[in-house]
């Protein structure tokens, strides 16, 4: 028997079992086990899962482990939700220094570009009210030693106040513009209300699409829009908001909001899979240049990586609400429209994820068996002292293979979270190292190393996603969960044995 | 465990010694998937006496031993102890009968003391409570029996295999062992060892003990063996006693031919100098530097006592050990060889001495297992395998070096360990290397292989490439070497230049004595 059948059987033999439970589950649940969203479902979480089972099939084929897998997973989701957070900065907002009630006057720094005739809003005071008013005059002044303008309004704020001890500010300003006009188109035929658009008295306020507007009236009235296209000449600028401002006449104002992310898209991606294939190779040199057990160096990260994403978090939960909608979380939750009902109620997409999903593993797979590094692997994987005395250099491939499993382990983290897009870092990944081994092992990956292929794991991985797939559908109670995905794996892995003996009999008779 | 049958008194045909039959095999046979093991394969042994059990590599000498020691059983056929029929299902039952197996591979735990060892698994106790005391007591008795003056409280690992075998025999002796089976036992013994113990072996036979022998060195068999017993292919091929225990009847009965000598050469030209090792100095001695060269076209042999630092030093060579310091240079090209990537770079190759742990990946097939080293200078630039190139590369090695199989894919644990060794070589041979290193090349292989390889390493030499090989087998360092070099305890001892080549010469030095006053002894 050569090597290539040994594997085939594997393969082979998970497969029967996958396709036997999809038998099982299409005969007893039809209209829930094929309907599309199931089948859906379960194709995006087979690629979110296998992503992680390929990465983690790199390390076990060289004998290795990686227990941080699943905290790995929770920082690169962390990370990420912290390099894209996005704030929202009302435009040429200032600080107060003190209010007079009595004077009409506010003192703000003098760097503040308030002028005469504008308006301004007081708000997020520590004990005036907020306050729509208009700047009557501006005079030049100091506060406590500072240069300071003084701005004298046409309404008194409510209640006095004035900077101490180590406050930095009382109370903020912002300058707010006129409506000068709105208009609010005639809902269409369905009933859904049109966007509105409004134009404002100010011009070159450097706003773009996706920042907002904030419009207040003086009696308390406020409402938050997104902009959807802007347009600025001379001292006019035009809006059109991405929906209706009921109930808004232009004797609202408003108060322009740059949005402000911190990081790009690209980079803020690029930067998580940095770090998670640098600790990926951390893990490595640990392994291979201080002879560490990899057990016990990924142990350790699992713990590290949990609590670095804690106290990174404050142990808040993250996420990216609806700000990346139509561009990061098209990765995750997007998909492949192949077929849509007539009327709408319903139709089947294959999951972008999967498609990432087909991309990693054929990359693996080529690297694997077609190139000198893969063969490489799995020749140390089997024997790593027969490997160096042929000239391999074993630590840095290795070295290379936790590189692998972290830098996957990232696109993984990057793509769970975004599609869970709520990540509670004391929870978040939990247990996936293991699944991912599990799938893994399933697949044909033998923990002594060595042995193993790409497709198995992916076959793997569907094969535990249909085993809960089946625990819901089936209504089988949750608790015994656990019990049947473990039975089924160690089912899994002895008759591959007994297949492999039954096999190695045949041969030698 | 032992029920009565009709008794038996040896009445086989050969009567010359006295003395009663301890042990008798009658007709067994042992069949595995695919392969008959043992068929009808009957031998006795007398209490006193020794008896050398010989035959190639699976001629069935480990299947026979092993049966008889309780590890496997038997489809069919008798085995008689003191008459009485006896039926081992554990090795425990075959030692509470008396029957003990010593190993090739020594079963003791390193992590244990010899004491523990002596007593494993039989510890006198009270209870769950087991009496260290009384089994340093006891272990003492054993130890001086064997001659072994250490405390039973030593950690077995801190002693060297030579003493660890006497613990095993120590551990015999407490059982009372009436049979005692020694499997390839010098094979990792020095010259001393192996001679403390053939003594021991000697009173044991003075005690009544039987002693079964089974060895690949025939010199030994030669000295110690009352009767021979040749198995082929897993049947009788013959008994030999008394003066008809040579050499060559030796050898004829085990291959069924007539072997007139291990090997014989021919000479041809040698070119210049190829590889040249300047004060190699290895971890394993630190204060001996060592330096030689070898030259296109040379056999080189490097002789001496297992422990005298020969692999560590070609291990050093090849720079999968790092060398303390030294100087290799390659056709006057000085080398910094710092890992077996860069003595592939630099022309070198290295055939090792575990074949299974280093020289092969027996998971892999033949082809990988050809392809591995030439892999990345195959490969290119972008690091795609060349699977052309790699299949190419295992149809000529398989051709050139007469690889027996079936295909190519063949995994390279189903292959016999000549093949495997081929295969071992083929990978060297396809990186086209100027200097060939082989530590042990015919370690464990058998005596037709072991010609064919021989053969090899002669063509090669005759191509221009330079050869040095380690070898612990006097008969291949004598019959292949156009020079030998002599190792002891770190130090090259001395150099035998072609007409200086003799096993009593290499001896002396091997035991650190100098050559006699007229080198040219023979």
């Amino acid at each position: 028997m050569n090597e290539n059948l040994t594997g085939l059987i594997k393969i082979v033999g998970i497969s029967i079992l996958l396709v036997t439970l999809w038998i099982i589950l299409s005969v007893y649940v039809p209209e829930k086990f094929l309907s599309p969203n199931n089948i859906e479902n379960l194709l995006r979480r087979t690629a979110l899962y296998g992503i992680l089972g390929v990465g983690v099939a790199f390390v076990i084929m060289t004998s290795g482990i990686d227990l941080s897998l699943g905290s790995l997973v929770c920082l690169c989701g962390c990370l990420l939700a912290i390099f894209l957070r996005v704030e929202y900065q009302p435009i040429n907002q200032a600080d107060v220094w003190a209010i007079s009630a009595e004077n009409r006057t506010l003192l703000v720094p003098s760097e503040t570009s308030l002028e005469s005739g504008q308006s301004l809003r007081l708000f997020n005071a520590r004990k005036a009210r907020n306050l729509l008013a208009r700047i009557e005059s501006v005079r030049t002044t100091e506060f406590n030693g500072r240069p300071a303008k003084e701005l004298t309004l046409d309404q008194k704020p409510s209640r006095d106040d004035a900077l101490d001890g180590s406050l930095t500010a009382i109370g903020k300003v912002v300058p707010v513009y006129p409506l000068e006009s709105i208009r609010t188109p005639a809902s269409d035929d369905s009933g859904n209300a049109r966007p509105s658009e409004l134009t404002i008295a100010a011009g070159a306020l450097g706003l773009q699409p996706r920042d907002r507007l904030v419009l207040v009236s003086s009696k308390g009235g406020i409402q938050e829009k997104t902009i959807a296209t802007v347009s600025s000449s001379g001292q006019q600028t035009k809006i059109q908001l991405k929906d209706a401002a009921s109930e808004v006449d232009n004797q609202w104002q408003a108060i322009p909001v740059k949005r402000v992310q911190r990081m790009s898209v690209p980079s803020a991606v690029g930067l998580v899979l940095l770090i998670a294939a640098g600790l990926g190779l951390l893990h490595g040199l640990l392994i291979t240049r201080l002879g560490q057990q990899p057990f016990v160096v990924t142990l350790c990260g699992l713990l590290i990586y949990r609590g670095l994403s804690r106290r990174l978090s404050n142990d808040q939960v993250l996420g990216f609400g609806d700000e990346y909608a139509d561009s990061l979380n098209a990765l995750a939750t997007g998909r492949w429209v192949l077929w849509e009902a007539a009327d709408g109620s319903g139709s089947f997409g294959i999951p972008y994820v999967f498609f990432i999903l087909l991309g990693v593993a054929l990359l693996a797979a080529i690297f694997l068996n077609l190139t000198i590094w893969g063969r490489y692997i799995l020749a140390l994987g089997k024997n790593q002292e027969a490997a160096r005395y042929s000239g391999i250099n074993t630590g840095r491939m290795i070295c290379l293979t936790y590189l692998l499993c972290g830098l996957i382990t990232g696109l993984g983290g990057i793509l769970h979270a975004i599609d869970a897009n709520s990540i509670s870092p004391s929870s978040f990944g939990n247990w996936f190292e293991l699944w991912a081994i599990a799938a893994a092992v399933l697949g044909g990956c033998s923990l002594r190393g060595g042995e193993g292929g790409i497709i198995g794991v992916i076959v793997g991985t569907a094969l535990m996603q249909t085993l809960y797939n089946m625990i819901v559908l089936l209504k089988i109670p949750s608790e015994l969960e656990y019990v049947i995905i473990g039975a089924v794996i160690l089912i899994g892995v002895v008759s591959d044995e007994l297949i492999r003996r039954a096999a190695t009999a045949v041969r030698t008779r | 465990m032992a029920h009565i049958s009709p008794t038996s008194n040896c009445s086989l045909p050969d009567q010359g010694n006295p003395g009663n039959c301890l042990l008798e095999v009658r007709g067994l046979s042992k069949s595995f998937p695919g392969v008959k093991a043992l068929d009808d394969v009957s031998l006795h042994l007398r209490a006193g006496e020794v008896l050398a059990v010989i035959g190639e590599n699976g001629a069935g000498k480990s299947s026979l031993m092993k049966i008889l020691a309780g590890v496997q059983t038997a489809d069919t056929g008798q085995i008689l102890l003191h008459g009485a029929e006896v039926r081992f299902e554990s090795t425990r039952a075959a030692l509470d009968a008396g029957v003990v197996l010593i190993h090739q591979e020594l079963n003791l735990c390193e992590n244990l003391n010899v004491g523990q060892n002596i007593f494993l698994g039989r510890e006198p106790r009270i209870g769950p409570f087991i009496l260290s005391r009384e089994i340093e007591q006891r272990s003492t008795q054993f130890l001086n029996a064997v001659g072994l003056q250490t405390s039973p409280r030593t950690l077995v690992s801190k002693l060297s295999v030579g003493q660890q075998q006497m613990v095993e025999i120590a551990k015999a002796l407490s059982v009372q062992a009436k049979v005692i089976i020694f499997d390839e036992p010098t094979s990792s013994l020095s010259a001393k060892e192996t001679e403390s113990l053939f003594a021991m072996i000697r009173s044991l036979q003075e005690q009544g003990v039987g002693i079964i022998y089974i060895s690949h060195r025939l010199e030994e068999v030669k000295h110690l063996a009352s009767r021979v017993t040749v198995l082929r292919d897993g049947q009788n091929a013959g008994e030999l006693s008394g003066d008809a225990i040579t050499h060559d009847n030796m050898v004829s009965r085990m291959i069924g031919r007539d072997v007139t000598r291990v090997y014989s050469r021919t000479r041809h030209q040698l070119g210049p100098v190829v590889l040249e090792v300047r004060d190699a100095v290895t971890t394993a001695y630190p204060e001996q530097a060592v330096s030689f060269s070898v030259r296109a076209g040379e056999i080189v042999g490097i002789a001496g006592l297992v422990g005298a630092g020969r692999s560590e030093l070609l291990r050093g060579i090849f720079g999968v050990d790092q060398l303390v310091r030294g100087t290799i240079e390659i056709n006057g090209q000085p080398q910094s060889i710092h890992s077996a990537r860069a003595a592939q770079a630099a022309g070198l190759a290295l055939v090792p001495e575990d074949r299974k742990q280093q020289g092969l990946i027996v998971e892999f097939n033949i082809r990988k297992n050809v392809g591995l080293a030439k892999l990345r200078d195959a490969a290119g630039p972008g690091g795609w395998i060349n699977f052309g190139g790699e299949k190419t590369a295992a149809s000529e090695a398989i051709q050139r070096l007469n690889i027996k199989t079936s295909s190519d894919l063949k995994l390279a644990k189903f292959l016999s360990g000549g093949n495997q060794q081929k295969v071992v070589i083929g990978k060297w041979l396809a990186v086209g290397p100027r200097v060939l290193l082989l530590d042990e090349p015919t370690r464990g292989i058998d005596v037709g292989a072991k010609q064919e390889i021989y053969r090899l390493i002669e063509s090669l030499a005759a191509k221009s490439l330079a050869i040095l090989f380690v070898s612990s087998e006097m008969e291949e360092v004598l019959g292949l070497s156009d020079r030998v070099l002599v190792m002891h305890e770190g130090r090259l001892a001395g150099e035998l230049a072609q007409n200086q080549i003799s096993e009593a010469n290499i001896m002396r030095l091997a035991t650190g004595q100098g050559l006699p006053p007229n080198p040219s002894a023979n």
